[in-house]
């Protein structure tokens, strides 16, 4: 187990107790993740916003969601983050008809140093070995798993935009999730 | 013959990027309930899957958050609104509501949803019912037990079993849900919650034929004769 992760599980276990200041440290090493994330899925600033909210506030009301058990808070956390975006995203697309969300977002809030986050360590080291597993993927598959994941779209609707056969999409996402498994597995 | 692993797993990729339309939505639904629990190579591939949904978010650039946003949490950490059991664990709550309600409701419009038990039903709007019928309108509340909650409301037609925070009741074991009446019960549907604690189904229910909902633990894949143990022990 990382240190990071070792940190993480006695911030958890004392979040469990009610202990507002595990509470805050958890925030400060994931917030900024976790508004990333949120922001890259939703393209939108006040729905990134009310992801994190909520993800941060289910971590605080029900902190037993999380088993140790089961996997680091890391990953257990930016999955709840994730779940909770794409969640938003197509109830959004429901509700109005949202005009294409642009793949490929602005950077946030121009170029100001000020927004960049100084990010503990290793999750930025993390952060390179992901990057690098995705890269590693062949590209028709990286790009079903991104429409999903950071496009929040079904398989179906991914089907049909990129013209091919459902079943090939679900290949595609099956070996995309293998291999990056794999791959994260044999780098850490 | 068909690779019941591989073929379980590929659904179960698609279902932790919550990609699955409703057809394989409720095939994998109905494979998580009778299949993964049981299986220890399933489910190893289901928490691998989940760790990889968690990891992938970090090819997101990280992005301070607005400063208000912090504050903002803190005020809402104390316990609050009628709801005090908000603040306290494993609350599951199963909200009666009929369609024609939903509909009116701010465009919420589940109605669109396909399926008669539509696993991924998104959290938000089932969340919003609940607070809607609550706030607008005579509810009864039955406790189930622990932290869970039976909402009815009149000209009920469906029923939402949603939860956050629901731990996993164990390897190779489902909550089953019932509908109790004074001879007997019914079993309605086995679910897990999805690997971040958060649980919702929805089903098509007749309320006049039962008199209360029942929540147990069960072996997976187990024949649904007789309720066993309460999922929740009787609140107080
Ligand atoms: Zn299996």
């Amino acid at each position: 187990m990382r240190d990071g992760d070792r940190d993480d599980l006695e911030f958890h276990r004392r979040l469990s107790e009610g202990d507002r200041g595990a509470f805050d440290e958890l925030y400060r090493r994931y917030a900024g993740a976790a508004y990333g994330l949120a922001y890259r899925v939703t393209g939108q600033q006040i729905l990134a916003q009310d992801v994190v909210h909520d993800a941060f506030m289910a971590l605080w009301r029900t902190p037993e969601a999380f088993d140790p058990a089961r996997g680091p808070f890391r990953t257990f956390f930016l999955a709840l983050v994730h779940h909770r975006a794409v969640d938003l995203v197509r109830r959004e697309s429901r509700l109005r008809a949202r005009s294409e969300r642009a793949a490929n977002l602005e950077p946030l809030v121009g170029e100001d140093p000020a927004d960049a986050i100084a990010e503990e360590s290793y999750l930025g080291v993390r952060r390179k070995e992901v990057r690098e597993a995705l890269a590693s993927l062949p590209s028709e598959q990286r790009q079903v798993l991104e429409m999903a994941y950071f496009g929040g779209k079904t398989q179906v609707q991914i089907a049909e935009e990129l013209g091919i056969p459902l079943g090939t999409v679900k290949t595609r996402t099956f070996a995309a999730m293998r291999k990056l498994r794999a791959a994260l597995e044999e780098i850490s | 013959m068909i690779d019941r692993h591989g073929e379980t797993q590929e659904l179960l990729a698609g279902y932790v990027l919550q990609s699955l339309s409703s057809e394989d939505a409720a095939e994998a639904d109905r494979l998580l309930t009778e299949h993964v629990p049981g299986c220890s190579e399933c489910r190893m591939m289901l928490d691998a899957f989940q760790a990889v949904t968690g990891e992938l978010s970090l090819d997101a650039d990280p992005v301070r958050p607005p400063d208000p946003l912090l504050p903002r949490i803190h005020r809402e950490m104390e316990p609050r609104g009628r709801w005090g059991a908000r603040s306290t664990p494993g609350r599951l709550v199963a909200a009666v509501a009929s369609v024609a309600l939903v509909v009116g409701v701010g465009g919420l419009a589940l109605a669109q949803h396909g399926g008669p038990s539509t696993p991924q039903v998104p959290t938000a709007d089932v969340q919003e019912l609940a607070d809607y019928v609550i706030q607008h309108h005579p509810i009864q509340q039955q406790p189930l037990g622990g932290n869970a909650q039976e909402l009815s409301a009149p000209g009920v037609q469906e029923l939402f079993v949603y939860g956050r925070g629901v731990p996993f009741p164990g390897p190779g074991l489902v909550y089953r849900l019932w509908a109790v009446s004074r001879h007997h019960a019914t079993h309605l549907h086995d679910f897990l919650p999805y690997p971040d604690g958060t649980v919702l189904v929805r089903l098509a229910v007749d309320p006049s034929s039962f008199d209360h909902l029942l929540v147990t633990v069960e072996p997976a894949g187990s024949q649904p004769s007789e309720p066993g143990d309460p999922a929740w022990p009787e609140a107080g």
